[in-house]
């Protein structure tokens, strides 16, 4: 079989995944196209070197990918992280505002404020949520210890279901208004 | 467990990353403390709200069309027109081998093709026709659908992994008959469409808030669409294959 073939076996048929991780990333559908394009050539030289599941592996490729593009095109928000790992740690585990019922999440807002979470914790939401990876593979992806990841992962969620909420009593207030 | 930890191990314990000894600890906390129940029901819900509703961006077809293009190897050399009967035999068949999993369905046909099955699987959620015979006994719904049907699909009752078989209907995509079983899980309603012949491409796409997971399996092509969240609809595609 040659290399090509045995490439649109394995790698392939995760494309959507390897889409879904660069469109959230970059936010715009363009950007994830070129993104994509780049990292399953550069996952295809570096085929050989797949050992293991073959997601997780181009997930890592295309999350390197995206980076690199955000450091060409947009580096102030690689810069901008709001709040380095200190902030993470000391993140109070306080009775936080997950308080937000599933329900009550509307399908719009919900997505807006997954977009407008900083970078390093939207990205281990989108895995961990969308593509159900575990927290190891997270960490392999991302390229950090797995504590990290958990406490990023808390406060993507805390993050989000606060920004959520205040969209929603915004939005209602407009409505009353 | 201190009230702090125990906190803590709420997002590990919601992943299931939570080995069986913190687990069992953990759960006696919940048990005891309703506060801290409350936050993991919380939790859990946004967990499953965000699976549920947030997009998941599938891959356009123009970029797999770009990627086939582009990617070094025998199919970058696209057969033309103009040098496509000159081509020696077997350069042919591999070039054949390469296409059949691009060209088999043009990408736009797929698209339309999940859009008749998203709209198909709406309009029967929408009036009464979701089902055309009410039975989660796969030894009346198969023989129905087969007496209806060129083909026979397999048919099965998930109900002891949460999907249970509401019943069957028949109906028209892509331009042939089609056998569509309706599972039922929690207040979700899933359409697996069966028909034979072998796809493109499998995977997960999403539209207007529809979850369709695509897969194939000896022949049978099975399409589930849902509103149930892509995880659990991929669970249900794997026990489909794991009866063919």
């Amino acid at each position: 079989m040659t290399d090509r073939r045995r490439f649109e076996q394995q790698v392939l048929p995760h494309i959507d995944a390897a889409f879904n991780l660069a469109r959230w990333l970059t936010r715009n559908a363009h950007d994830a196209e070129d993104v994509v394009q780049d990292a399953m050539l550069r996952a295809y030289r570096h085929f050989e070197g797949l050992r293991g599941e073959a997601r997780p592996w181009l997930l890592a490729i295309v999350r390197n990918a995206c980076f690199s593009w955000m450091q060409r095109n947009r580096p102030a928000e690689l810069a901008a992280g709001p709040d380095g790992e200190a902030a993470e740690a000391a993140t109070a585990p306080a009775d936080g505002p997950e308080a937000l019922l599933a329900r009550e999440l509307d399908r719009r807002m919900l997505n807006e404020a997954i977009a407008a979470l900083p970078l390093q914790f939207r990205e281990v939401l989108i895995l961990r949520e969308l593509e159900d990876l575990s927290y190891r593979e997270i960490a392999r992806i991302t390229d950090v210890p797995i504590g990290t990841v958990m406490s990023r992962l808390a406060r993507a969620r805390r993050l989000l279901a606060e920004s959520v909420r205040v969209i929603t009593l915004a939005s209602r207030l407009q409505t009353e208004r | 467990m201190k009230p702090e930890e125990a906190a803590r191990l709420l997002h590990a314990y919601v992943d299931r990353e939570l080995d069986a000894a913190k687990s069992l600890e953990l759960e006696a906390q919940l048990a005891a403390d309703p506060s801290l129940r409350e936050r993991f029901e919380r939790l859990r819900d946004l967990s499953a709200g965000i699976r549920e509703k947030a997009d998941y961006h599938a891959a356009p077809s123009s970029l797999t069309e770009r990627l086939s293009a582009a990617l070094p190897g025998a199919a970058s050399a696209a057969p033309r027109r103009t040098v496509r009967w000159i081509l020696p035999v077997a350069a042919a068949a591999l070039v054949a081998s390469l296409a059949v999993g691009i060209a088999l369905m043009r990408p736009g046909d797929e698209d339309a093709l999940l859009r008749e099955m998203v709209a198909s699987h709406v309009r029967s959620t929408l009036g009464n026709r979701l089902i055309d015979v009410a039975s989660s006994d796969q030894h009346t719904v198969k023989p129905w659908l087969s007496a209806r049907l060129p083909f026979s699909p397999p048919v099965a009752d998930f109900s002891p992994e949460g999907f249970e078989l509401a019943g069957a209907r028949l109906d028209y995509v892509g331009g042939r008959p089609v056998a569509v079983l309706v599972y039922k899980r929690r207040q979700h309603l899933i359409d697996a469409f069966i028909w034979p012949g072998n796809g493109p491409r499998d995977g997960a796409y999403s539209r207007d808030g529809f979850n369709v997971e695509r897969s194939s399996a000896e022949g049978m092509r099975i399409c589930l669409v849902s509103d149930l969240n892509r995880n659990e609809l991929s669970d249900l595609a794997r026990l489909l294959i794991a009866r063919r």
